[in-house]
């Protein structure tokens, strides 16, 4: 198991947005959390990137537990994340941005006399992330030229920069023309093959077709979870999520 | 593309270091005023520094003169009672400033926006009424008087006459170029691209691994070394420390300074010291109130030309070889 929490717990005045969450994640597989808008899904990513502190509850990785630890401590133990909303590096380069995520796993974050140009292992961890997720023909341009389509696959490219174990993609579809969507998915499909990843989307399409587990959450609480096929079928679901729908 | 996006590796020194050193050193030659070069170019090397923190980490810091003021201080001191070599008291003067700035730093440094602004301007304004009431060593209101400027001595036997105008210009503009270079490499560095992302992106700069906290502080140090420097330079240049060295009118003289010559770029600030340097030696002969001028001139490059006069010169060369406007900014 390379995570797991406990009872994670997190409170905003009266609303209990994470209500005793446990779930476990599997090295190698794709976990997929759906649940309408305002099931707790992006809080317990905060939570697990240590972005927000839980009100109660651990969190484990590799069976270490990670509760609290602060979004830089948690980044270097090797979890890489996105953003619902795009959070990028604007006046840089794409591939800029990519090489400064990836410069955190690398010597030299403190040389201060060298020229960043001679450090090449972050350039050529670039190079590989850049051609993964397909962008390397822009890697020159800067992020404010970039439609938001391209914005949103470099969104996803600086959670990979690092090299990351586990890696979180928060809805990496959300606001995308039909085109770039079916591009992401095919996209994520493919990382999807080699990374454990956990992915919070509301694209049915993509979720049923990457999914090892799916995990639903509705107004804080794990509702169901379990394979694809067994949450297509859970009737608590359909309740809840799908409206009654067949999907 | 990915050689575009990356840019070549910079020699230490090139040609840009070259041009530089060059149209300075012209300043003596075409101002009409003899001290006003080596004012300028000590008010660069600040404004530089400074530009460290808000151009390249995206720190609005008003607490540079207490760096400056401090550096300035000790210089004078040390000459004035120990007669020590002027390099080892220019060297102390860049290490007090960037205690001083590893200080105010960390205890600024957590907070952010205008808190963060707020709490560097009231160090500023702490450091300013210590040395005011401390009189006994800082000469309060009347300033630290009679700081000699001694022959620097570069070998034993060789000593190096600094006390003529252009002689001291020279000086100055020596070690300026030197910290410049070194400023320079230091943004080119791995850490110096890491305080742009944190400038770019604070949040995510921290999410992909970065302990922002940290790389803000050893910022916040060097931009107080080299602003030290910049003070001890300034006891050299005016033969005494007037309190102002240490007022918050001098952080705001950086401030200046940087906006108006563009915090995009290294050169803006030097642009910006150059340009306000004269305009006030020019102004202030003409009419009594000139600072209002600068002041609707400054604020007409806030609103309408953020890029500063830098950006304007960057924007009109591109669109003049290639065509079309690109972004002041540098990468």
């Amino acid at each position: 198991m390379i995570l797991r929490t406990v009872n994670l717990t997190k409170q905003f005045g009266g609303l209990i947005a994470v209500d005793h969450v446990n779930i476990q994640v599997h090295e190698g597989t794709v976990h997929s959390i759906i649940g309408p808008n305002g099931a707790g899904k992006t809080t317990l990513f905060n939570i697990l990137t240590g972005e927000i502190p839980p009100n109660d509850g651990e969190v484990y990785f590799q069976e270490k537990r990670i509760t609290g630890l602060k979004p830089y401590q948690v980044a270097k133990i090797r979890i890489g994340r996105s953003f619902q909303q795009n959070s990028l590096f604007k006046n840089l380069s794409v591939f800029e941005n990519i090489r400064l995520a990836a410069h955190v796993q690398h010597q030299g974050r403190f040389n201060f006399l060298s020229d960043f140009r001679s450090f090449h292992s972050p350039i050529d961890q670039a190079h590989k992330v850049l051609e993964e997720m397909e962008i390397t023909s822009i890697a020159g341009k800067k992020v404010g030229e970039l439609s938001h389509g391209a914005q949103r696959t470099l969104e996803v490219a600086i959670a990979l920069a690092a090299d990351p174990l586990l890696v979180l993609l928060d809805e990496p579809t959300s606001g995308m023309s039909p085109e770039e969507a079916i591009r992401m998915v095919r996209l994520i499909r493919k990382l999807a093959k080699q990374r454990t990843m956990i992915v919070i989307e509301h694209n049915m399409n993509l979720v049923w077709s990457i999914s090892t587990v799916i995990t639903v959450l509705h107004q804080g609480q794990v509702i169901a979870t379990g394979s694809p096929s067994e949450i297509e079928k859970n009737p608590e679901v359909r309740k809840a999520y799908l409206g009654g729908a067949a999907v | 593309m990915i050689e575009n996006a990356l840019g070549k590796k910079r020699a230490l020194i090139d040609k840009e270091i070259f041009i530089l050193g060059g149209l300075l050193l012209l300043l003596p030659f075409l101002l009409p005023y003899k001290t006003l070069p080596a004012e300028i170019v000590i008010y660069a090397l600040g404004a530089v520094s400074f530009n460290i923190l808000l151009g390249y980490t995206g720190l609005l810091s008003f607490g540079q003169a207490a760096f400056f003021g401090a550096g300035a201080y000790l210089t004078g001191i040390f000459l004035i009672h120990f007669g020590w070599h002027p390099a080892l008291t220019l060297v102390l003067s860049g290490v007090l400033g960037a205690l001083f700035a590893a200080v105010i730093g960390f205890l600024s440094i957590r907070q952010v926006g205008i808190y963060f602004v707020m709490l560097t301007l009231a160090f500023n304004q702490l450091a300013f009424f210590l040395a005011y009431q401390w009189k006994s060593v800082t000469g309060g209101d009347d300033g630290l008087l009679n700081v000699p400027r001694p022959d620097f001595p570069l070998f034993p036997g060789l000593k190096i006459p600094i006390q003529g105008n252009l002689q001291f210009f020279l000086f100055v503009w020596v070690i300026f170029l030197v910290a410049f270079v070194i400023i320079r490499r230091i943004i080119n560095s791995p850490f110096g691209r890491i305080l742009l992302a944190i400038r770019e992106n604070p949040n995510r700069a921290r999410a992909v691994g970065y302990n922002i906290i940290h790389y803000e502080l050893i910022a916040f140090t060097i931009s107080g070394f080299f602003t030290g420097l910049a003070g001890g330079l300034y006891a050299l240049f005016m033969k005494m420390v007037p309190i102002n060295a240490i007022e918050l009118l001098t952080s705001t003289d950086f401030i200046i300074m940087s906006l108006l010559g563009g915090t995009g770029s290294l050169y803006g600030p030097i642009i910006g010291a150059v340009v306000t340097k004269i305009a006030s030696e020019i102004l202030s002969v003409l009419w009594a109130r000139w600072l209002f001028v600068l002041g609707v001139i400054f604020v007409g490059f806030v609103l309408f030309m953020r890029g500063g006069i830098w950006g304007l010169i960057n924007a009109s060369w591109s669109k003049f070889t290639t065509g079309r406007p690109e972004e002041g900014r540098n990468p």
